[in-house]
């Protein structure tokens, strides 16, 4: 009788392809910012907010722009609506800042960075979890305003269907800036906190003392108003709606607007490809 | 060969972190040891195709370094800081990486409970990472560096931070797992007793040169020396083999002669001479520690 031993080898497992790794890393990162506290109230309220306003617009359309037909130029109305700002910046703050500066301080980033994606990959995906929190106040007000509007019979088809369009266009170009920036600054340290406050301070750090200045009792330049984002998307909007008169060209300031955007990109980008992963 | 370089060179600014390294590591555990500065992290990063080099090349596993995502699918790395995601839970982890590693959802989850048992973190994988002590992470560390079954594990100083049982524990996985057909170790620690119970064969680094590489049992049986342990007056003992024209020199243990014919006698002769008493003869046997001050100190008075 003879006794055979078994053989061992190593069981391959067949390995999926990056985009389902990516996906893995999208889709657990929104499950983890559907814990925390601070992202679910971000996310909720303003959610809420700036759609219920969106609404508030369309409801009161003749209330709130007396005399004037109601066409295309109406959804500016919405879309310059402060509280955009606002919830926007509070999203990339909370969510955004906290993307990359909470893998740095961790360290796990040198679990992401050690397994089979790039940091293009990395950055892809961190990316992916942050727009579509952040187009929930950037874009879904944008699209629900001419949505309700033809629903209640205010606006032809073809003018709402147009406007739902530029809404998509006018609240990506938001989204992206945001995304962008707010990431950059999570890349640059390890505490969300920095991060956090720089976004607002890169916000209301330049759109105040923008408007301040330029104002014709200081220095009169509307100029300035290019410095800050939020003018740069208020003329970009304006230009996508047809509205005239606002103080700065829409062309130059989309043209800033996706200027700092890829820059911001390419320097988050770098600053990954330099950020020390293994030590020993 | 598990891995082969030519040349490979890592230029930061002035610093050659890694300088003309040309090595061929055969399959199996290796142990990869040097002081700080040496160039061993430098020499993983190249490895894990995280850092492009300034010249050479490097293939690890057959696979070009230049195609980073193809070698991390065969390599499990487990680093020496503390690297989890604090609000995750233990299962959760292991399994996430897993599927970033590119298992699917279910194949993840039933490898990261296996890996998990492996290790011996059982009960306490559903709690959260930021709750378990340095010795459960660790074990983390290690089921998340397993959980896609590479070819090929870089432990980085596996035993940091632990306390004498968690190191036992920890050093058994590692050697288990080194002991498994199909699976390749790459040990980097500067405990080098650790490295010594658990590689093969080592590869010793110091300012980013390959200063030796070899079976561990050939490097530390002295090629061309005996070792002589003297009960008496050593130095005039070394000076009466000078004087019989052989190359006699004080080590850590013992005195160290070169062999060649007739040097038995000669020792037992100068030993006669000045009254000491001979311990002991024999081939020079070093700890992988002693060979590895012996090579940084030739290789730093060297250039020196």
């Amino acid at each position: 009788m003879s006794i055979s031993l078994p053989t061992y080898t190593r069981r391959e497992a067949p390995l999926l392809g990056r985009r389902d790794r990516l996906r893995t890393i999208v889709t657990t990162g929104l499950r983890r910012e559907f814990k925390r506290p601070a992202a679910i109230f971000a996310i909720g309220v303003g959610t809420a907010i700036t759609t219920i306003t969106a609404i508030v617009f369309v409801l009161f359309a003749p209330f709130f722009l007396p005399g004037q037909p109601l066409d295309l130029r109406f959804f500016y109305l919405p879309a310059s609506n402060v509280a955009i700002l606002f919830f926007v910046s509070l999203m990339a703050s909370v969510i955004g800042a906290a993307l990359i500066s909470d893998d740095l301080d961790s360290m796990a980033l040198t679990l992401y960075l050690s397994r089979p994606i790039t940091p293009s990959d990395y950055l892809i995906a961190k990316a992916a979890i942050l727009v579509p929190l952040i187009s929930m106040v950037s874009v879904l007000p944008l699209v629900i305003t001419p949505l309700l509007g033809l629903v209640l019979g205010l606006f032809p088809w073809d003018t709402a269907l147009a406007a739902m369009g530029l809404a998509v266009l006018v609240g990506s170009v938001l989204t992206a800036w945001y995304t962008s920036i707010s990431l950059f600054l999570s890349s640059l340290t390890r505490r969300k906190s920095y991060a956090a406050a720089g976004v607002f301070g890169v916000t209301f750090g330049l759109w105040i003392p923008a408007q301040v200045l330029a104002a014709p009792g200081a220095l009169n330049n509307p100029n300035l108003l290019y410095l800050a984002p939020w003018e740069d998307f208020l003329a970009v909007a304006r230009g996508a709606y047809g509205v005239t008169g606002g103080p700065i060209d829409w062309p130059l300031a989309l043209g800033i607007l996706a200027a700092t955007t890829v820059l911001a990109g390419v320097a988050t980008y770098l600053r990954m490809r330099a950020v020390e992963v293994v030590t020993g | 060969m598990l891995v082969e370089t030519a040349g490979l060179t890592k230029v930061f600014g002035e610093i050659r972190a890694v300088d003309d390294l040309s090595v061929a590591i055969p399959d199996g555990a290796i142990g990869l040891v040097g002081p700080n500065g040496a160039g061993k992290t430098t020499f993983l990063r190249l490895l894990l195709g995280l850092l492009r080099p300034t010249a050479g090349s490097a293939r690890v596993l057959g696979h070009g370094i230049e195609d980073g995502v193809a070698v991390r699918e065969r390599i499990g790395y487990m680093p020496e800081h503390d690297c989890l995601i604090p609000d995750m839970t233990g299962i959760g982890l292991v399994s996430y990486m897993g599927r970033v590693s590119g298992l699917d959802k279910d194949t993840a989850m039933g490898r990261a409970h296996d890996v998990l048992q492996f290790v011996g973190v059982e009960e306490e994988r559903y709690r959260k990472v930021a709750e378990y002590s340095t010795g459960m992470k660790q074990k983390i560390k290690l089921a998340q560096a397993m959980v896609h079954d590479p070819q090929l594990y870089i432990f980085d100083e596996p035993t940091t931070g632990l306390d004498p049982r968690g190191r036992a524990e920890m050093l058994d996985l590692v050697r288990t797992i080194a002991r498994s057909p199909g699976r390749n170790v790459i040990l980097s620690s500067h405990l080098l007793p650790d490295v010594e119970t658990i590689c093969k064969y080592v590869t010793i680094l110091d300012g980013g040169r390959q200063i030796a590489s070899g079976d561990i049992a050939t490097l530390l049986v002295g090629e061309n020396r005996i070792r002589v342990d003297v009960r008496g007056d050593r130095d005039a003992f070394i000076r009466r083999l000078k004087e019989a024209g052989h190359d006699a020199e004080a080590g850590p243990l013992g005195v160290r002669v070169a062999r060649k014919p007739g040097v038995e006698a000669d020792v037992f002769g100068a030993a006669h001479a000045v009254g000491a008493e001979i311990r002991y003869l024999g081939a020079e046997i070093r700890s992988l520690e002693e060979l590895f001050l012996e090579l940084v100190e030739r290789t730093s008075g060297g250039s020196k």
